[in-house]
This record gives structure tokens, C-alpha cells and sequence, in this order.
């Protein structure tokens, strides 16, 4: 530790060993069910000096609950959550990412609609430190991937008050909540990345994250053209999520899918295009269905609805493993109105 | 293995003080602004209560802001011009 280093403001809680200080934050409610790695100073130190911050940095801000999310805390959840120091400036750029205004943390992070952190990372520093971006790609079994996103939901949980029950009311919440994380699969996509397409250079890192329900994954072993394979998307994808809001939606194409539909020179912005077109719904259908209120009225048959407000609204990412005909989508929270997908620097701050 | 200590991952949410202006012993006269969160039946909700409120309890008027969505506070327009121009303010969600 430097002589001179700024200190931590933290409370501190002797502990006798490794097992009491688990327990303990158990016990203090600090953790999300799951065992929680001990903050101590050191480790919280080797937190901060990766990413370049000292501890009283603020982070974010949030307006609803007028809570200052200092790096100091950034760094203790991270710690707690299992992180790699490395992995700091990640989770540092999503927790900038739900503190933006364009993100409205307090309505995806408190709604009954029960909405995780998606975060997609792109650029070098997902490939530098072992994001998953292929086989397996929503499940366990790579530390970058399970360990960032736990490190968000702790930031929630611990500093921004979001506990289940009291200030997050998600009703069924989903699995993702423990932590949501993918990276592009930018070696084999032949596409333009993610944050290339949202104005970042191909070289630098980010971190997108939306608001999202769980993944929704569609077959098509069929077909072989690129509309066969989005219109059975679509016809998934049509009826889905908060089908009258208008949210965003994460389409994430896997290996054999998006060799299919790149072999016919679709680019994102062809799938896009496509995807908003055949998702529209009649006025009609949604008030058979009871998700627009009233009687059907002449004309309604043939008014057609988007499922999103525009093309722009659907985010089109290149992962999964290499086999298997499948791919996902994901609908956002809400409407886009409410919270929209945010993609922030990953920062090198260090001197 | 020795004890050591660990570090508290939470914060105390900054202070805000908050008074409330007095609530008015009747609202006879009062003008009543409504905040509709743009839900489902709240504007419908909220002009049945303003209706209400003229009709049996005397209100002098009533009218309605929308919000941009649920999930904000009222913009800032709408903070002005209720603090300018009426003396009870309802807000209501409507699920």
C-alpha cells in the first residue's frame, strides 16, 4: 500500500476467519444468496489501483435515491463478487452505464416488470480478459462473465438500495439478475461490432448495458436463406415482452444462424430492417388478445403496430456457440421511453 | 488464521430534508392539479377524483399534467406551474 494512499472511508467488522467474515455478510444482508468473497483492505486497494481510481471517485449518481457511488464501493462489491482486479474498469463502465439519465435507473431498477442488467462487452478488453462470447454464452462457467455482473447487482443491492422486496419489486424477477453478461463475438462476426455501430472506434472497449428481461431463445433448423431463419424470429419475437411499450430489444444471432444470414450479405442494418417490418401486430390482435383496451374497430385489422419504435431499437449482437440452430432475443424493460440501452468507455485511468 | 477485518459494502443514502406544506382544512375554493403517470386508467382515475372534488367537496377547478412516463418525477414544468397555479395536487398510478 503507498504510504500516502487516500484512506478508505468504509466501516470496518473484525472477523475471526475466512468463514465468520462470510457469514457475517450473510447475516448483514449483503450478499445475493450466494457466498461472497471477503472485502478486505488489500484486496479492495488492488481493486481501485487497476482501474486507476482513488476511493472517493464518484462513479454515478443517482437522483432517486441521492446516492453517490463512490469507487471505494464499487471496488468492495467487486470484491465480494468474485472479480479479477483486471476486470474493475468493466464493472466501473456499467456502473456509469445505469447511473447515466438515458438508463432512469430508478425504473428498470425497482419495477415489478423485474428487469436485469444486460451488459454486452465489445472491443479488445473482452477478448484481453476472457469474456465469453460463444458456447454456453448465457450460462455459467467463465469468471469475467458470471463475476462483472454479479458486481453490478451487488452496486444495487448494497449501495443503491435495490433489495428485492423493498426498493426492487420485481415480481418474478429472472436468473439474469445474478448476472447478465456477454461480449460479441467479434472474431467471427462479419459484422460491424455492437459499439462500432453506436459510435465507438473498433479499438476501444465498452460496456452496452439495457435493461432486459431473460433471454428467449427461437429454433430454426430448417431453413437456409436469412428471411427463413428471422421470420420464424419474428414470428417468436412478435408477442413478447411488454408488447404495447415499445421497449428495445437485443437480437443475439449464434454461429450457424449468423453464417447463414451474413452468407446472403445481410448486414445489421438488413437484419434490423427486416426484424421491425415483420414484427408489427394488427390494433386488432392486440385487443383480441387483451393487450390494447376497446372493441375492434374498423381499420384495426389492417393498422399495424411496431413492436419497437424504430429499427435503431433493435440491437443486433453476434454471439453464441458455433453450432446448433439457435439464436435469441431479448426484450428490453418497459419502453424505450423509459430506459434505453446505454454503451459507455471502458477506461484505462491508470497513469 | 489470524483475524482480520472486512469492509462495509454499504452507504447511507444522503439526507434530504422534506416539509410539507399544511394540509388545507377544506378545499372549497382550492384549485386541484392532477399528475396523470401516463398508466393505463390513470388519467381516467384522476378526472373522476377531480370531478369529485369540484362536485362534492367545492374544489373551484381542477386540472391535469402527464408525466413523461411512470418512472420519473414530474418535470420540471410541471412542478412550476402547479406551484404557481393550484393549491392541492393529487397523484395517482393506475395499475
Amino acid at each position: 500500500m503507498p504510504a500516502m494512499a487516500t484512506p478508505l472511508m468504509s466501516a470496518r467488522h473484525a472477523v475471526s476467519d475466512l468463514a465468520q467474515a462470510m457469514e457475517l455478510c450473510f447475516e448483514k444482508g449483503w450478499a445475493d444468496g450466494l457466498p461472497v468473497v471477503p472485502p478486505t483492505e488489500p484486496a479492495v486497494r488492488a481493486m481501485l489501483a487497476a482501474a486507476g481510481l482513488e476511493p472517493d471517485q464518484q462513479i454515478a449518481f443517482i437522483t432517486n435515491r441521492q446516492v453517490a457511488v463512490t469507487a471505494e464501493k464499487v471496488a468492495i462489491n467487486a470484491v465480494m463478487a468474485g472479480c479479477r482486479p483486471a476486470f474493475m474498469p468493466v464493472v466501473v463502465a456499467a456502473v456509469e452505464g445505469i447511473g447515466d439519465p438515458r438508463w432512469a435507473y430508478h425504473g428498470p431498477g425497482t419495477s415489478t416488470a423485474g428487469a436485469a442488467v444486460l451488459m454486452i462487452v465489445n472491443g479488445p478488453v473482452a477478448r484481453a480478459l476472457d469474456f465469453n462470447s460463444g458456447d454456453n454464452l448465457f450460462g455459467p462457467g467463465w469468471r469475467a462473465n458470471a463475476t462483472v455482473g454479479r458486481a453490478v447487482r451487488l452496486v444495487m443491492r448494497n449501495v443503491i438500495g435495490s433489495l428485492p422486496g423493498t426498493l426492487d419489486r420485481g415480481t418474478l424477477g429472472h436468473p439474469g439478475k445474478l448476472s447478465y453478461v456477454i461480449a460479441e463475438n467479434e472474431l467471427d462476426s462479419p459484422w460491424t461490432a455492437l459499439h462500432v455501430e453506436r459510435g465507438f472506434r473498433a479499438e476501444q472497449s465498452t460496456v452496452t448495458v439495457m435493461a432486459a428481461e431473460a433471454p428467449h431463445q427461437f429454433y430454426n433448423q430448417l431453413s437456409s436463406t436469412a428471411a427463413g431463419l428471422l421470420t420464424t424470429c419474428c414470428d417468436d419475437m412478435r408477442i413478447s415482452g411488454n408488447v404495447v411499450g415499445q421497449p428495445q430489444y437485443a437480437l443475439v444471432l449464434a454461429g450457424e444462424h449468423m453464417r447463414t444470414i451474413a452468407a446472403e450479405g445481410w448486414t445489421k442494418a438488413d437484419i434490423r430492417k427486416f426484424v421491425f417490418e415483420h414484427t408489427r401486430n394488427s390494433v386488432a390482435h392486440l385487443k383480441r388478445t387483451e393487450r390494447l383496451a376497446g372493441p375492434v374497430a374498423p381499420g384495426d385489422e389492417t393498422t399495424l403496430r411496431p413492436l419497437v419504435a424504430s429499427p435503431e431499437d433493435i440491437l443486433v449482437v453476434a454471439a453464441g456457440g458455433r453450432a446448433g440452430a439457435f439464436s435469441a432475443y431479448i426484450p428490453g424493460w418497459g419502453s424505450r421511453k423509459a430506459s434505453e440501452a446505454v454503451t459507455t468507455l471502458i477506461k484505462d485511468r491508470r497513469a | 488464521m489470524a483475524g482480520f477485518e472486512i469492509l462495509d459494502p454499504t452507504v447511507e443514502p444522503r439526507q434530504q430534508p422534506l416539509t410539507y406544506v399544511a394540509r388545507p382544512e377544506s378545499i372549497k375554493g382550492r384549485r386541484i392539479g392532477l399528475v396523470e403517470n401516463t398508466k393505463f386508467n390513470s388519467d381516467r382515475l384522476l378526472q373522476k377524483i377531480g370531478d369529485i372534488l369540484i362536485r362534492e367537496y367545492g374544489a373551484a377547478e381542477a386540472r391535469m399534467w402527464r408525466k413523461h412516463n411512470s418512472s420519473v418525477p414530474a418535470h420540471d414544468e410541471i412542478i412550476d406551474e402547479a406551484k404557481r397555479g393550484v393549491d392541492v395536487v393529487v397523484a395517482g398510478i393506475g395499475d
